[in-house]
């Protein structure tokens, strides 16, 4: 943490010294866990921390070796980024075991594919709920998703984003025949680009959702697209489903990977985000709702929380 | 220590006898260069490579334009150092970058990286090693 004294942004008065770093966190609120065919996202925006003794307090719920790897990125900014994320992974965590595990507490173990999940220790008297996750981050906003013991991918990307190859280049390389298709549809630069970044957040999505990696599961070999949905008949209404977000193998078009169920929408009006969940087979929805549910919050752990499921934050919702 | 720059050295002076004798002069300064860098380090960690031999070590020239094509795509500022061990995880690279890296450096180099094999770049060295490998298979070819 040697970076945080260079750049003076250590509380060099004496009360400050004393008030801060040793002071135990605030508790975090407990979460309620999520349902069946909800998926939890919890948000952190970087530029949001300018409170540096924070640092100190993530710092201490890592792991020695999350340590090491947060020191190992290239720069300041990099190190706080990896600091987040991991600091954000274990307070979220942390929020759904009803104040009995402690953020720090958590352990962490791979798959035999290098999917990052909790290792959870056997408690006599209670059972962990068997929690899992996903994080995404880029430069300016840090995701984790959660969900109750179904496998999750989460993808987020900057609206902005600007790609230094041409899109149609990439896609022919990357993405299935369809995709192509489908972009090449798109005469209009500004949402081809749009749209090829959505996409993408949608194949990571569902990449990290396998837990395979990125060899595991090659991008080109499966299709992601809007399906039509047929009219449904409700109390005698003819009543038309939104087309919905479906994956298909090329080798095997046609037949759709139900199994998997997906939401794409913009966060905090600078990214677009996109989260794949396993369907929940042992509880089948009643009625007309089986789409993937979302509760978002913003936070800054130890700091603030703020449920933004219903707001201007989460907008442009397709399932 | 004193093991590795013993095994350094003796890697070093085969090294002027191996493909690069064509390239006398760039050859005998890029030896030089290449042992005092670290091509000591990465002798003993290869083991993810069984088929490593010396003469698959990428040239400085390579490895800087690895250097510029990464800068360029991650944005890194100057002050940035990169070295031919530096991870492309440490320097902020997601899966779209990583792509885009092998999509600037396919260009660059005039070749084409196989899924499977782009998968096998973690670091600026591996890059430059493939890149090479890569460029040679298409001279053969």
């Amino acid at each position: 943490m040697s970076w945080l004294l260079r750049r003076n942004m250590l509380p060099l008065h004496s009360n400050s010294l004393a008030r801060r770093p040793f002071a135990s966190p605030l508790p975090l609120p407990p979460a309620s866990l999520p349902s069946p065919r909800e998926t939890h996202i919890w948000y952190v925006v970087p530029d949001e921390l300018k409170d540096a003794s924070l640092l100190y307090q993530y710092m201490e719920l890592l792991s020695p070796c999350e340590r090491q790897s947060v020191l190992r990125m290239n720069g300041e900014r990099l190190q706080k980024g990896a600091l987040l994320a991991r600091a954000l992974v274990r307070t979220t965590l942390a929020r759904y075991t009803d104040g009995r595990l402690s953020p720090k507490s958590f352990k962490f173990q791979k798959n035999r594919f290098g999917k990052p999940e909790v290792e959870w220790d056997k408690y006599d008297l209670w059972a962990p709920p068997p929690l899992q996750f996903n994080i995404s981050h880029t430069s300016t906003m840090i995701a984790c998703g959660v969900t109750l013991d179904l496998p999750i991918g989460i993808d987020i990307e900057e609206k902005q984003r600007k790609t230094s190859n041409n899109i149609l280049s990439l896609a022919h390389r990357y993405f299935s025949p369809v995709e192509v298709a489908y972009l090449k549809t798109l005469a209009d630069p500004e949402c081809r680009q749009s749209e090829f970044i959505r996409l993408w957040t949608l194949k990571e999505a569902y990449v990290k959702a396998l837990g395979r990696g990125f060899s595991g599961t090659p991008f080109k070999d499966f299709t992601i697209r809007l399906e039509a949905s047929n009219s449904k008949q409700v109390t005698g209404e003819l009543k038309s489903d939104a087309p919905s977000i479906v994956v298909e193998a090329v080798d095997d078009p046609g037949i759709l990977m139900n199994r998997w169920q997906f939401a794409l929408f913009e966060l905090n009006n600078s990214h677009y985000t996109a989260v794949c969940m396993e369907r929940d087979v042992k509880n089948p929805a009643d009625g007309e709702n089986n789409s993937l549910k979302l509760e978002v919050w913003r936070t800054l752990p130890f700091v603030e929380d703020e449920c933004v499921t219903e707001t201007d934050a989460v907008k442009n919702i397709i399932r | 220590m004193a093991a590795v720059s013993a095994t350094s050295i003796r890697f070093g002076s085969t090294f002027r006898t191996a493909s690069w004798s064509s390239n006398q002069t760039g050859g005998r300064i890029s030896n030089v260069k290449l042992v005092s860098m670290g091509i000591s380090k990465r002798i003993l960690p290869s083991l993810r490579s069984p088929h490593f031999h010396i003469c698959c070590a990428a040239k400085p020239e390579t490895v800087e334009k690895v250097c510029e094509v990464v800068k360029k795509q991650l944005a890194l500022k100057d002050e940035i150092v990169l070295t031919p061990d530096s991870k492309f995880s440490a320097l902020g690279a997601d899966s779209l970058d990583t792509v885009e890296i092998v999509m600037g450096l396919e260009e660059q180099f005039g070749i084409t990286v196989e899924e499977d094999n782009s998968q096998n770049i973690t670091t600026i060295q591996e890059a430059a090693d493939l890149i090479e490998k890569l460029v040679q298979q298409k001279a053969e070819a």
